[in-house]
């Protein structure tokens, strides 16, 4: 039994291994030089990070993708947890209504805001600025969606005993609410920050300046303006590609219950 | 008067953000759609219908909404049944099922730039992974990315690759839904694996199966960034999705009318299964209570 125990789980790795393998193995290219890809031998170094972060400026776009996920992070998880915080705890004239067009925002593709929030952002002179990649991405009708259903499930006798004592509804939100919607804000604000951090076709749109590229937009145009001619340099692109993926690979290995509990969540509503 | 004015201060920073990000440019998007206007002149004169005229008489309309059909149609079906097969092997809490569970939804968290990066080394004509395969058994090597018959079927693979963790990770948290005596009770009359799989899993998780289904329409009428990675469309227009169309002709082509027409027809579409989606989830509601 225990033999057989061990042979499955040696059958998973290798079927997880073959599945991962286009990953595993860029990031292996990722370690050698071009000219030992081309003839096989391979041959390590780390010249392929030191071209990506000093010729290709990705310490910088890193920088932005940390900068623009982060606050886009923390600034749409304040306004969602705000929101849900009275939709759960308050009856307010309109407030179904207002709940409403929250939950309707989740059937409107954002391709339709392409174009004007283009022409906004133009118009407000924010295009190629952070606040012109952040403020578009802050609301999640989602998140306040979801946070609100949590919070109702809290219950309403602890809000109680603080009002008695005083405390002012921030004071109950902060001190009260937020700690025990811990875990779902947490699963949520992973979740805003993976899809902030892998968003694409917003900052293709909204960015030209070169100092603002984010990860994705810099790996786009460093593997399409390719150095090599004709043949493709892989493993400095892979190893551009390794940078951008590495933050969330690594939280992935840290956290993937949480990112699993928040999809989960996300999908079963 | 404080009080009563509390849940509209909490509330007000997520309306003004959807208010201006979301409301606000559905209703642009539709009066732009009835413009002419190419980002730079100083009017934008009102043109009716004319853009949808346009739009329904181009072959690069009518293209674009083949390609994407082929890729729903395909690549929808071969997730959902992969997933599911595989989800009901990985629905026991086993190491080595955790584990195979990792790593199979590792890609849907991994951005879909790397990955159409990564997959563009992986079915490149020169040095790519399968062609080096291919040419290490003695067979030809395949021009995946520049031939108009392969190139689309090149990117179902890829997004399959990268949604099929996703789907599973969902039919694993609809499978354990199912109560488990039903299975005894199946086991008790001598089901066969297979049949049992058929007559008892499969009608069990089929509210789940609607849901992913209609959520993969959706995202494929939504599929841009493999497309302007891999291909940007070509070869001779074989990869040209819609949402690559709108950006084509908004974005590069400057045409904001047509692109805001192509826009709306696009939310229009995707409203409708948003709905269809919402009365699906109603009634997995019912199934629950």
């Amino acid at each position: 039994m225990k033999l057989k125990n061990r042979l499955v789980t040696g059958l998973a790795l290798v079927a997880g291994l073959i599945f991962l393998s286009p990953v595993l193995y860029s990031i292996w290219m990722s370690f050698e030089t071009a000219q030992s890809y081309y003839t096989g031998q391979y041959e390590f170094t780390l010249d392929n990070y030191v071209r990506a972060v000093a010729e290709y400026n990705f310490a910088r776009y890193l920088l932005n993708s940390i900068i623009v996920s982060g606050l886009v992070t923390l600034l749409g998880i304040t306004v969602a947890t705000m929101a849900a915080f009275a939709f759960a705890r308050y009856q307010f004239r309109g407030g179904n209504l207002l709940f409403g067009a929250t939950v309707a925002t989740l059937m409107i593709p954002s391709h339709i805001s392409l174009i004007p929030n283009y022409l906004t952002l133009a118009k407000a002179g924010l295009l190629d600025t952070y606040a012109g990649l952040i403020l578009p991405a802050i609301s999640n009708g989602f998140a306040a969606f979801f946070l609100r259903q949590y919070i109702k499930g809290i219950p309403k006798a602890l809000d109680e005993a603080a009002y008695m004592d005083g405390a002012t509804p921030l004071q109950v939100l902060w001190r009260v609410i937020v700690p025990i919607a811990k875990p779902a804000i947490f699963s949520m604000g992973l979740y805003i920050f993976i899809t902030e951090w892998n968003n694409y076709i917003w900052p293709l749109v909204a960015v030209g300046k070169e100092d603002l590229y984010t990860l994705q937009i810099g790996l786009a145009r460093l593997y399409r303006i390719n150095p090599g001619e004709g043949l493709v340099d892989w493993p400095l692109v892979m190893a551009a590609c390794t940078l951008s993926m590495l933050p969330v690979l690594l939280g992935f290995l840290l956290v993937e219950r949480h990112l699993v509990r928040g999809i989960t969540l996300g999908a079963i509503k | 008067m404080l009080r009563k004015l509390t849940p509209y201060l909490l509330v007000a920073p997520l309306m003004i953000f959807i208010t201006v990000f979301t409301y606000i440019p559905v209703i642009t998007s539709v009066n732009l759609s009835f413009r002419h206007w190419d980002f730079l002149s100083p009017t934008m004169p009102f043109v009716g219908l004319e853009n949808y005229r346009l739009l329904l008489n181009s072959r690069d309309f009518w293209n674009s909404l083949q390609v994407t059909a082929i890729f729903a149609l395909f690549s929808v079906p071969i997730r959902l049944a992969l997933a599911l097969a595989v989800a009901s092997y990985l629905v026991r809490e086993t190491l080595p099922s955790r584990l195979l569970r990792g790593a199979l939804f590792l890609p849907s968290v991994t951005s879909t730039v790397s990955i159409a990066v990564v997959f563009s080394w992986v079915f490149a004509t020169d040095y790519g992974m399968v062609n080096a395969a291919l040419t290490s058994l003695g067979l030809a090597k395949v021009q995946w990315l520049q031939d108009p018959q392969l190139a689309l079927w090149v990117l179902i693979t890829v997004n399959t690759w990268k949604q099929l963790g996703y789907d599973i990770v969902i039919y694993i948290a609809g499978l354990q839904a199912v109560p488990q005596e039903l299975y005894d009770a199946a086991a008790v009359d001598g089901g066969r694996r297979f049949h049992v799989f058929r007559r008892v899993t499969v009608p069990l998780v089929m509210p789940t199966t609607y849901f992913l289904l209609v959520i993969s329409v959706i995202e494929a009428f939504q599929v841009f960034t493999i497309v302007n990675i891999m291909t940007r469309g070509g070869p001779a227009g074989a990869t040209d999705m819609l949402v690559n169309l709108l950006y084509r002709v908004g974005f590069t082509l400057f045409d904001i009318g047509r692109g805001s027409a192509l826009a709306v027809l696009l939310f229009i579409f995707l409203i409708v299964l948003a709905l269809i989606k919402s009365f699906v989830i109603g009634r997995r509601v019912h199934y629950e209570a």
